[in-house]
């Protein structure tokens, strides 16, 4: 059908950054950075503060100067396009609404400043109120307004222009907590709506994780992994990446030989591990085992399959009780110290302290990163 | 606090007092009640000299405003060495005697003075002659006054967050248009208060206009000194320093109910 063809025509690029490098004074703050976000994408920048994912956000809005490299938008360059001319959306922490101006006259800026007819704006000022459920507020002044109404007009001024792009630079973190994750649910919902190709940028990988179609994990300037949210988080491809991302054990290790696809590993305390996940790697390698501390199972007693693969004997050293989840600590194989966490109410929920148990990973869920 | 009222109001009422006291030639004033000294502000005399002294204010005013925008604003924006330096620059007029400064202008402004040897030297034809009229007057108020209209700006600057420009740029505003839209209407409260600083100043200044501004152009303050010092009629230059202090009180009153009714439109918009 010509519906399906469609939409199996592969995906236009909306924004492509090529080579980008930011550098102050001598420092290089940014890059080289390559990537390129699809159209309709909610495409999401992670990373610990000071990576630079701010400095990456800015020099695509126009408000940091490229040092070399490529930004273009819809093929279109647009580095040397000074900031006002760009017309890409950029939502900021804080809604940083004009105080002088109302709530209607703070989305309509924007309309006015591209000498959009009265009339129309004012329609569209109505429409994209309401599109963020503020119809009730456009005579409203913005100190009238809670922060997260603020910030949804924030959103409205940018969105009111329809600008190819949007950037949003880590729009919930000046929200508390509560209102973050409903504001999280608007926002996804807003975008599958509108379908607008989006790039947000955010220290918090519950965030990012929850958001996005794909993920960049950005580290010192550059980026260490590009993927969806399931890739990133099951198959990170460097050590950054995994210990960034959620709870996890690493592991140092040396591959003592692959056999049909199966490698047999060791630490350096001696455990062996064996697993299916074997990244291109040759007997001898140094590299890192993954294992997620909720992908372990438990067993009560002491072991009794203590020579199957991946089987150890363990002894319960900690507890921490987060609510929903309770997260140990083990001393596995006497050496090794692993986190393992469970649902609260599950199976594991009840386990004492100093209890002798044995742990049990599946060879698929132990992962190996070559750095 | 008390005495500091004391200190203004005493000299003030008997200033009010002896606008009302007949003039006498060998007496300076006898006190008797009279209207003759604000009858005789009403020639056209008197008029054109109230006129010229709101004149030389409004123009200063300008001046200060057109000019000490973009100082004020680069100030605000620029790092901490610049703006120790900057505000050395700005504040040399004040650490001088306006009586110094005006000497100045006049060794730059006069019929052989630099900016005359310069247009010789640069072979033009042409000398200006703007000594001894309301130009150099401006000129020279404005070189002295406009860090009482950087100051209070550039507080206001400071406090507009650099993040709510950005906005503006964002949303498709020139850097010009940003300034218009967003950094003038969040600073009128510092506009305001340097406007009132400028002009209240402009309009009582005694010394600039007298050293630079010759016959043609003598304002309220000149006339005062020179009803005290040559003329001698104290109730006359009383009657003077009533009307200057009315239009002093008089904008003053103004700018306090401007600011109040842009305060109070704010608070209706929010309804």
């Amino acid at each position: 059908m010509a519906v399906e063809a469609i939409s199996k025509t592969p995906a236009r690029i909306g924004l492509e950054v090529r080579d980008l490098v930011r550098r102050y004074s001598a420092d290089v703050v940014v890059g080289p950075i390559s990537f390129a976000v699809n159209e309709g994408e909610f495409f999401s920048v992670l990373g610990p503060s000071g990576c630079g994912k701010t400095t990456l956000l800015r020099c695509i809005a126009g408000f940091e100067r490229v040092d070399s490299g490529a930004i273009a938008l819809g093929g279109a360059r647009i580095e040397d396009v000074p900031p006002h001319k760009r017309g890409i959306g950029l939502v900021f922490q804080t809604p940083a609404l004009f105080p002088h101006l109302t709530v209607a006259q703070n989305v309509a800026f924007g309309l006015e400043t591209h000498k959009i007819e009265r009339r129309k704006a004012r329609q569209r000022v109505g429409a994209i109120l309401a599109l963020v459920g503020l119809s009730e507020y456009g005579e409203r002044m913005p100190n009238q307004l809670s922060g997260g109404q603020q910030q949804r007009v924030a959103l409205a001024r940018s969105l009111v222009l329809e600008p190819p792009l949007l950037l949003l630079d880590e729009p919930l973190s000046s929200l508390d907590l509560k209102l973050r994750v409903q504001m999280r649910e608007e926002l996804r919902s807003l975008q599958r709506r509108l379908r607008k190709t989006t790039i947000f940028v955010t220290h918090d990988q519950t965030e990012a994780l929850a958001l996005s179609d794909r993920i960049a994990v950005l580290s010192q300037g550059r980026i260490e992994q590009v993927g969806t949210p399931e890739e990133i988080y099951r198959t990170p491809t460097s050590r950054f990446v995994a210990d960034f991302i959620g709870n996890s054990n690493l592991l140092e290790a040396e591959i003592l030989g692959i056999d049909n696809g199966v490698a047999k590993l060791r630490t350096r305390t001696g455990l062996r591990f064996t697993t299916h996940k074997t990244a291109a790697g040759v007997s001898g390698r140094r590299v890192t085992l993954l294992i997620r501390p909720e992908r372990m199972q438990i067993g009560a007693g002491a072991s009794n399959g203590a020579n199957a693969d991946n089987t150890f004997a363990a002894t319960l050293t900690d507890v921490t009780y987060l609510g929903e989840d309770i997260q140990y600590r083990l001393l596995v194989g006497g050496v090794e110290t692993l986190l393992y966490t469970c649902k609260a109410a599950g199976a594991g929920g009840g386990l004492a302290l100093h209890q002798n148990l044995s742990v049990h990973i599946d060879p698929s869920d132990v992962f190996v990163i070559a750095d | 606090m008390l005495f500091l009222l004391a200190c203004l109001a005493i000299p003030l009422c008997n200033v009010v007092m002896l606008s009302f006291y007949r003039h006498s030639a060998n007496r300076i004033w006898v006190p008797q009640f009279t209207l003759d000294n604000y009858q005789a502000l009403s020639g056209i005399y008197f008029i054109s000299l109230g006129l010229r002294t709101l004149k030389v204010g409004v123009i200063t005013t300008c001046f200060c405003i057109l000019l000490g925008y973009p100082v004020a604003y680069y100030f605000a924006r620029a790092g901490r060495r610049a703006l120790v330096f900057g505000m050395f620059v700005l504040f040399m007029p004040l650490m001088v005697s306006a009586v110094v400064g005006a000497f100045g202008w006049i060794v730059i402004l006069g019929r052989n003075g630099i900016l005359n040897s310069a247009l010789k030297a640069l072979h033009f034809d042409f000398q200006v002659q703007i000594l001894y009229s309301e130009i150099a007057v401006v000129i020279a108020l404005v070189n002295l006054l406009l860090p009482m209209m950087v100051l209070p700006l550039m507080a206001s600057i400071e406090k507009i967050p650099r993040r709510l420009e950005e906005v503006a740029v964002n949303l498709g505003a020139s850097p010009l248009l940003t300034f218009w839209r967003v950094v003038i209407p969040l600073s009128m409260p510092g506009l305001i208060s340097g406007s009132l600083l400028c002009f209240t100043i402009a309009i009582s200044a005694v010394v600039t206009p007298r050293l630079l501004g010759g016959n043609g152009s003598r304002m309220i303050g000149t006339e005062i000194y020179e009803q005290v010092v040559t003329a001698y009629n104290w109730p006359f230059a009383s009657s003077l320093a009533v009307v200057l202090v009315a239009i002093i009180v008089f904008t003053l009153f103004v700018s306090f109910a401007a600011e109040r009714g842009r305060r109070q439109r704010a608070v209706r918009e929010r309804r």
